[in-house]
């Protein structure tokens, strides 16, 4: 189910097979047609302009930004903001950027080996109480971190204090949690994995395969496409994630891009707006040179998390 | 066990095999830490001194606290206006992008792209955009011969404009919706059709009884959601004006991480749960009446 | 298009690639082979320039010499983000917090005592002016040792007092001097009123909620206090601090609340040139040493009067001051016996408890409280010594001309510093809406007073009676093993 790609041209099967269409139903067609095509002009403009404004600010120069009333046009345009906060004293974009790929990386990587294991174990292998501990799983979706927030910080505080491993101030909080499997990705893989045909899997039991050895040979290689999907959603989660940084990066030598974005919001007025809107621009385009890559898989993904 | 048969035995071990990364973890990172925070609940922490058992305290201490209510006031009033408007929209906008005309493919990726963009950034752009003198939405509103209100720094506006804001991220929703709707077997537009029965009451009677199961499932994440609301605010007005955007979330992060009085935080998430489920069994027990779930 | 796709793919994998395996590593810029020592503190802009300086003077020479790096950060909330650090295990090695923290933070466990350390270094009771080193200690433990000090004086506008001076002898008061008790305050500040021609005020002589930075600490000038150290109980409805409260919402009685709120939402802010101190709009104000600084930068003119600023080097102090338009001089005390009676709030260097390196934090601390540092650090941020032995020369360079009074109240038995209770941002805030409340007339200060006293004692014997309960249960726990 390819949904931006599908283009419903097509009438209504009865006014076709009715034959020949009044020149009144077609003028009404057309009608129709017209209105809802302004409407999503209009709509799609409306979408479209705080990007084009965050975009016109990055390049203005401060005063340009304070200007009233204010202007469209960046003049002059300046497009050094980007350099200068590449380069700026208040937020150390190069090392944020390598702390937050470098949790995206090992989030991905235990997501998508975690993730996929246990949902073989839920789609392919029957066994008592694997209806209860799958309803378990889809109730665990529905607590609030708020919940855990508080003790996991105080029990990553007490792992640091007996055991020779440090968790907070460390990555450790944010990416090891993922090779324990998440439980929307195990529920992806899994209606995923539902789809592949048992008599692959009875074959290769046939020819003296272990479970595990369909699931490496058979079931893997054929899921490469719903694994881009996780791997995908992960990075965008990861990239995007605030409270989970905000809570357990102590040490601003940890910050990731989007704690330390925050440092061009100023408390007390006189915030640069032309080098905050640069930066934001920056951490924007990663995710939308992404979803341009990759399209169909996002909406494939999330169409998916939406039926059944 | 005893009464199991060899080879369901074995797949009771293969099984569990496979699921020991998740049980493992939902051990250690889920349950544990829930039982843990209940445990907290009940009393007075710091971290910087060990726990103090101050049994139902916390819990009479909230109920008695004028800022709890009004953060919990203000979830509710952001989920009134959030949520219904969020679904009409999403809806809308679904319908409007299944419409058999050309440029579908743009209009959807203009639609979908704003629910990608990271919150931090989103938070930022529409701090500058909601800017009273020099913003985008109030420059445009003057065109027209409007004065725009203060916006995030008037109590009254403060909420709706993160309402009006959320409205920017539908995209993601939409794209359920689409796919909801490509659903919809095509014989019952054509019968509905034969029968003379017009768009309007096509949409009541056929697309949305069909889309039922779509709308509940984003209902019941839309919930869980909004009542968690936390980054978006926290960056842009950090509780203000005079709290009036002050989310469930917000005292929960402060009174966990700004004042250290993590029992106290903890008993609000509990309470926070307990909101969540109410509220998802109620949309569970409605569904039963509006839900129609096509033969599968 | 696949090619494309697939190439563009390819040139995102090398990039990240790239700053992973290449990119910033925290630290990078940091030497090898010494212990770094982290420092995180609240200032900014100039203010953490002058910081640096210091930092860099002891990287070079004490640092040096004992392999020590300290490394400075400005940190928003620093505070909070420092409690927190702590709270996780992980917190910087040096804090720069203020002194309504030290109380706070030692009563719940979250500093390292500095006694040994202090001793060890030569730093003990007598080094400190006496306000000073009380008011770093909690419960008779030292828990932190001074960066920069305050002490808050009355700030009048000369230039002002001369050109009224009419005015003011037709009421009885003399021109060429500053207010002595309060009850002339009140009638220079009546006299120096003045109203514009719509009958709305253009003027105030004085009002206490111009800056209303202190106004949680009135009680100072009328020998009350919030807190009772000794009996370790709240006493907010003392007489003496209904009369301290009366006395602000007089003002607002005298001009009127609505035409004081908006006389007030009409002034500048205080970092600008709109200062209402900087354009005339009020005449006396309550501010401390920085004030000089702040004028300097936004209305150079009025520290410029007689000639220009380098003719002052070298000058006596008597004779620069002919050069400045405003002075400064001790706020008028209504209590007996209350002469140079002052505020004095600080910046604290503290040693968060689980810190990695504390001796060699401290090495930092006891530098930055070597007097000739301490002297200019003081003299960068224009703020008095809080040692008790200060040098000549401090007190004829330093930039404000009247230091000498600042350094004369630090030294007062007089000058008292915030209320030492764990509990002060409670406390603060709801002083803070109190005392609105009783300016902006929507409620009488003895029932209000009565009021606040109720609520934070109920707080604070929530507050004791938990901590007591935490020692009982520590005493039994050390009592099995």
């Amino acid at each position: 189910m390819s949904v931006t790609t599908r283009e419903d041209a097509t009438l209504p099967g009865a006014a076709r097979a009715a034959g020949p269409r009044p020149a009144s139903y077609q003028s009404r067609l057309k009608t129709e047609r017209l209105m809802t095509h302004l409407g999503l002009m209009l709509i799609a403009v409306g979408f479209l302009l705080p990007f084009l404004w965050m975009v016109s600010t990055s390049l203005k120069t401060l005063d340009k930004t304070m200007a009233f009333p204010p202007t469209f046009i960046p003049d002059p345009a300046v497009p050094m903001n980007y350099w200068t906060v590449l380069n700026s004293p208040k937020i150390d974009f190069p090392l944020f950027t390598r702390n937050t790929l470098i949790i995206a990386l090992l989030t991905i990587i235990g997501t998508v080996a975690s993730s996929s294991v246990v949902a073989y174990g839920f789609a392919k292998v029957r066994f008592r109480g694997r209806g209860f501990l799958f309803a378990l799983l889809l109730s665990t979706m529905m607590i609030p971190f708020p919940v855990t927030m508080v003790s996991l910080f105080s029990i990553f505080r007490w792992l640091g204090d007996h055991t020779p491993i440090q968790w907070l101030g460390t990555f450790k909080p944010l990416w090891v949690p993922a090779f324990f499997g998440s439980a929307f990705n195990i529920f992806l893989l899994r209606q995923f994995f539902l789809t592949i045909p048992e008599e692959l899997s009875e074959a290769a039991r046939i020819d003296g395969c272990s479970d595990w050895g369909i699931f490496r040979r058979i079931v893997l290689p054929l899921s490469v496409p719903a694994l881009t999907v996780v791997a995908l959603f992960t990075f965008l989660g990861t990239w995007n994630d605030f409270l989970g940084p905000l809570v357990y990066l102590q040490r601003p030598e940890q910050y990731t891009l989007a704690l330390g974005l925050q440092a061009f919001q100023s408390q007390h007025g006189g915030t640069e707006w032309h080098l905050l809107m640069a930066a934001s621009v920056l951490v924007i385009l990663p995710v939308i040179v992404l979803f341009f890559l990759a399209q169909k898989t996002f909406i494939q993904g999330i169409a998916t998390t939406g039926m059944k | 066990m005893a009464g199991m048969r060899g080879a369901e035995g074995r797949n009771l071990g293969k099984g569990l095999a496979f699921l020991s990364p998740w049980l493992m973890g939902f051990l250690v990172f889920t349950l544990l830490p829930v039982g843990l925070s209940f445990y907290y609940s009940l009393c007075d922490y710091s971290l910087l001194q060990p726990p103090l058992y101050v049994g139902a305290a916390n819990y009479r201490d909230l109920m008695a606290d004028p800022v709890f209510w009004k953060a919990l006031k203000n979830t509710f009033w952001y989920a009134l206006m959030a949520l219904p408007a969020g679904m009409l929209v999403s809806l809308g906008l679904a319908l409007l992008l299944n419409a058999p005309i050309g440029g579908q493919a743009i209009y959807r990726t203009i639609i979908f792209l704003p629910s990608l963009v990271p919150t931090v950034a989103s938070a930022m752009l529409w701090l500058w955009l909601f800017n009273a003198k020099l913003g985008l939405i109030n420059t445009l509103l003057g065109f027209v011969g409007i004065e725009g209100p203060g916006w995030l720094t008037t109590p009254e506006w403060a909420m709706p404009a993160l309402a009006l804001m959320s409205l920017w991220g539908v995209g993601h929703t939409v794209v359920i919706y689409l796919a909801g709707l490509q659903d919809v077997p095509r014989e019952l537009y054509e019968a509905a059709e034969l029968d003379g029965v017009g768009p309007v009451s096509r949409l009541m009677n056929v697309t949305l009884p069909m889309l039922s199961p779509v709308i509940f499932f984003n209902l019941v994440m839309a919930i869980i959601g909004t009542l968690q609301v936390f980054s978006i605010p926290f960056i842009m007005t950090g509780g203000g004006p005079a709290r009036a955007t002050y989310f469930f979330t917000m005292y929960l992060y402060d009174n966990a991480f700004t004042y250290l009085k993590m029992g106290y935080a903890s008993a609000m998430a509990w309470i926070q749960l307990l909101i969540i489920l109410c509220l998802t069994g109620i949309a569970f027990w409605s569904s039963k009446r509006w839900v129609h779930y096509q033969g599968t | 298009m696949k090619i494309v796709r697939n190439l563009v793919i390819a040139a995102f994998a090398l990039l990240a690639a790239g700053i992973l395996v290449f990119g910033q590593r925290a630290g990078a810029d940091r030497p090898k082979d010494v212990v770094v020592v982290s420092y995180w503190e609240k200032w900014t802009g100039n203010e953490a320039e002058q910081m640096k300086q210091i930092v860099t003077d002891f990287n070079r020479t004490v640092g040096k010499e004992k392999g020590i790096f300290v490394e400075y950060l400005s940190m928003s909330n620093v505070n909070q983000k420092t409690l927190v650090a702590t709270a996780a295990g992980v917190p910087p090695d040096i804090a720069g917090l203020w002194d309504t923290q030290v109380a706070q933070f030692a009563a719940i466990n979250a500093l390292e005592p500095l006694d040994e350390l202090a001793s060890a270094h030569g730093i003990g009771p007598g080094y400190y002016k006496p306000v000073y080193w009380g008011a770093c200690q909690y419960q008779n433990i030292l828990w932190a040792l001074v960066s920069t000090p305050a002490a808050v004086a009355l700030h009048y506008n000369k230039k002002i007092f001369t050109e009224s001076a009419e005015t003011l002898r037709a009421a009885g008061l003399d021109p060429g001097r500053p207010p002595r008790t309060l009850e002339e305050l009140d009638r220079y500040a009546k006299a120096l009123d003045k109203e514009g021609a719509d009958g709305r005020i253009e003027r105030a002589g004085y009002l206490p909620m111009e800056p209303g930075w202190f106004l949680v600490h009135t009680p100072v000038w009328f020998g009350g206090q919030l807190f009772d150290e000794e009996g370790q109980r709240f006493t907010i409805d003392d007489p003496a601090n209904v009369r301290a409260y009366t006395w602000v919402q007089s003002y607002s009685k005298k001009l009127g609340k609505d035409s004081m709120t908006e006389f007030r939402s009409g002034m500048g802010g205080f970092n600008s040139a709109q200062n209402p101190f900087l354009v005339g709009t009020v005449v006396m104000e309550q501010q401390g040493p920085w004030m000089a600084n702040y004028i300097d930068n936004l209305a150079p003119k009025m520290s410029r009067a007689a000639f220009p600023k380098e003719r002052e080097k070298g000058m006596r102090v008597e004779d620069r001051r002919r050069n400045y338009e405003w002075a400064v001089a001790p706020f008028p005390s209504a209590a007996e016996g209350g002469e140079d009676a002052t505020y004095t709030g600080f910046d604290v260097l503290v040693i968060p408890r689980g810190a990695a390196h504390r001796e060699e934090a401290f090495e930092f601390i006891a530098y930055v409280n070597r007097q000739d540092v301490m002297e200019k650090l003081c003299s960068l941020h224009c703020k008095n010594s809080p040692l008790a032995k200060v040098s000549e020369r401090f007190l004829r360079e330093h930039p404000n001309p009247y230091i000498d009074v600042f350094e004369k109240l630090a030294s007062s038995p007089n000058a008292r510093p915030v209320p030492p209770v764990p509990i002060w941002p409670e406390v603060n805030e709801e002083m803070n809406n109190t005392i609105q409340r009783i300016y902006l007339l929507e409620a009488e200060p003895e029932a209000a007073l009565k009021e606040s006293q109720a609520r934070l004692t109920e707080k604070w014997d929530r507050f004791r009676a938990l901590q007591s309960a935490r020692q009982g249960e520590a005493a039994a726990r050390g009592g099995r093993q």
